[in-house]
């Protein structure tokens, strides 16, 4: 069970480096992918104007470790042709840059001819606890608005399956809404006690999902027996599943900026991972994306 | 200016004791803190529920109830109606939750406000005690609407208002929170913000500034582009009071305080008073700190019309 971004990173450093299709890097990519491609985790496949990317590997340590440039003067085509490599097999996984979020997302979504793999994509937050050392995950942090239970459910999927791959055995998940009870005008309720009689039945295998959960029966053991709640689940979630976007995006923010906590994600229900610019993802942090994202890679077709 | 909890604190033992109903203390934690607001001269108790049970609650945190007026009543529904109805006759300054549904405590006020015309949307404030921040930032609203929309958002945004600025500050700064992100097109969340951006603007709440930024990102970086860096971050770009989205994100964001270093304290301000209404899950402590910032907000609607 990896507990930490260390062990992350020291576990996505075992076996071949993955090669990375990077459109359109600036600078600041160039570092994050001198850093990994130092580290062993990666092959960066640089795919824009060739002879500004020579210029700015100048003296980088990138220069002097394994890359390919792919010359494609025109920006607009170098997503696409990133994309193309990864769907050929010429490369694993596809860093953001600076392109456009929109645009980005529009082209991996593609049905004909992006990554999308399922019915639905979802980003979940890895946060690293320091006390004790634990990896917990957030879901959906950044790209479903107003799921349905049936969405929820996929969200849910995609999370058990990034759990298996940091080796979180049985997880335990908290769907979360305002209230610990079931309230039949407050529809996340309602979906969160569908989803907790599902996992009953064991319809997410060994995981075990407990719902509707308040944030303080979620977090807090005690909270949850004043409560009269008693429960594994209970002061030691893996999961948090939250409502909806609002919801998800504030609750990641506060984490980082009131908690103080070191957060990276993945985006999952794609072919290949995808490695997203998140706003609130540390400069420093992006790197253990990339390591997720080797991590999803060994995992081979189940990763997503 | 009331920046701190220790100030709701150090206020409440000068104006205090207010006469509260208490709605049926039938919990352990509940009645210490019932207890330790009296023996601090916050609050003169006035104990609605059942007999036995208070008694009994009372023995076990060595609580002597004997020389307190006492109303005996076990329908919770009709519990939450008298000491609403007290409180909006002026019998009592305060009414505090114990073992009783938050929902019915919510329909008692609505009928109140009702009755007295008011006009008034119940909303919940929550407010935080951030160290190294130099005010309390209110959370709102974290505990009625469950899908507020614009016209709705609005109200609650008045409310919030006026409990702020009795805690001195004529001019609060408001942040409207959303999730809105680059994908993903434009939430209602942040479609509320611009509306109401726009009514402030055109001096729909008086005197208040509602910032340029729907994320803690923007609120604390300045724009939503850059990765975090911690030594960019600027705490006193707090506003004084955050407008949630909806009720699933206010509860979740406000009860953090079970994860993060921060104090909790909810309240709901009536047209005619405080109602203090702490979680089930909260300590004696907590519940103190809640009933001390109510007796100080009465204080200052002393004279206040909304």
């Amino acid at each position: 069970m990896l507990r930490s971004f260390r062990d992350i990173l020291d576990a996505a450093k075992e076996g071949d480096a993955k090669k990375v299709a990077a459109p359109c890097a600036e600078k600041k990519d160039m570092d994050l992918l001198s850093k990994a491609a130092g580290s062993g985790l990666i092959i960066p496949c640089l795919v824009g104007d060739g002879k500004a990317i020579e210029g700015m590997l100048k003296g980088m340590p990138l220069a002097s470790l394994e890359h390919e440039i792919m010359d494609e003067k025109d920006p607009d085509k170098a997503l696409g042709r990133s994309v193309r490599l990864i769907r050929e097999g010429r490369a694993d996984m596809l860093m953001q840059g600076t392109v456009d979020h929109q645009v980005l997302m529009d082209a991996v979504m593609d049905a004909r001819n992006g990554l999308r793999r399922g019915k639905l994509t979802s980003y979940i937050s890895v946060f690293q606890l320091p006390k004790p050392e634990k990896l917990i995950l957030v879901t959906d942090t950044f790209i479903n608005n107003s799921p349905t239970l049936a969405e929820k459910q996929l969200i849910l999927e995609h999370a058990l399956r990034l759990a298996d791959i940091l080796g979180i055995d049985a997880p335990k998940v908290a769907a979360l809404a305002a209230v610990e009870q079931i309230n039949l005008n407050i529809p996340s309720t309602l979906d969160a006690a569908i989803l907790s009689k599902m996992s009953e039945r064991k319809q997410f295998g060994k995981a075990i999902v407990e719902g509707p959960l308040d944030i303080d029966c979620a977090l807090s053991e005690a909270a949850a027996a004043r409560k009269g709640l008693r429960s594994v689940v209970t002061g030691n979630v893996d999961i948090y599943l939250v409502p909806e976007i609002d919801t998800g995006h504030l609750l990641a923010e506060a984490l980082v900026f009131f908690g103080k906590l070191e957060t990276a994600g993945a985006i999952m229900g794609m072919t290949n991972p995808v490695i997203l610019n998140i706003p609130f993802v540390s400069d420093e942090n992006r790197i253990v994306e990339i390591a997720i994202a080797a991590l999803m890679c060994k995992k081979g077709e189940d990763h997503a | 200016m009331i920046r701190s909890l220790d100030d709701f604190a150090r206020i409440a033992r000068e104006k205090g004791p207010k006469k509260l109903a208490v709605l049926a203390p039938e919990d352990e934690e509940f009645m210490l803190a019932v207890k330790t607001s009296w023996h601090k001269g916050y609050i003169e108790p006035v104990l609605i529920g059942n007999t036995e049970k208070m008694k009994r609650v009372a023995e076990k945190v060595e609580f002597d109830i004997d020389g307190f007026e006492k109303i005996v009543g076990d329908d919770r529904q009709a519990i939450a109606d008298l000491g609403l109805s007290m409180l909006f006759s002026g019998k009592l300054e305060i009414v505090s939750k114990g073992q009783i549904p938050t929902s019915y405590i919510y329909r008692s006020i609505i009928r109140e406000e009702n009755r007295a015309s008011s006009g008034m949307t119940v909303s919940v404030v929550s407010f935080w005690e951030v160290p190294g921040l130099d005010h309390l930032v209110a959370f709102t609203d974290t505990g009625v609407s469950i899908k507020p929309d614009m016209k709705t958002k609005a109200e609650i945004l008045k409310n919030a208002l006026f409990v702020y600025r009795l805690l001195g500050y004529p001019k609060p700064r408001v942040a409207v929170l959303s999730g809105q992100r680059e994908i993903g097109g434009a939430l209602a969340s942040y479609r509320d913000f611009d509306v109401l951006r726009k009514a402030a603007a055109a001096g729909d709440f008086g005197e208040c500034e509602i910032l340029d930024a729907t994320s803690f990102t923007e609120i604390f970086l300045g724009d939503r582009d850059r990765p975090i860096d911690y030594a960019r971050m600027n705490l006193e770009r707090m506003p004084h009071i955050l407008l949630v989205p909806c009720l699933d994100t206010g509860n979740i964001l406000c009860k953090l305080d079970f994860f993060l270093d921060v104090t909790r304290c909810s309240l709901v301000a009536t047209s005619r008073g405080p109602v203090c209404i702490p979680a089930r899950s909260d300590t004696s402590d907590n519940i103190v700190e809640q009933l001390a910032m109510c007796v100080v907000v009465t204080d200052r609607m002393k004279g206040e019309v909304q």
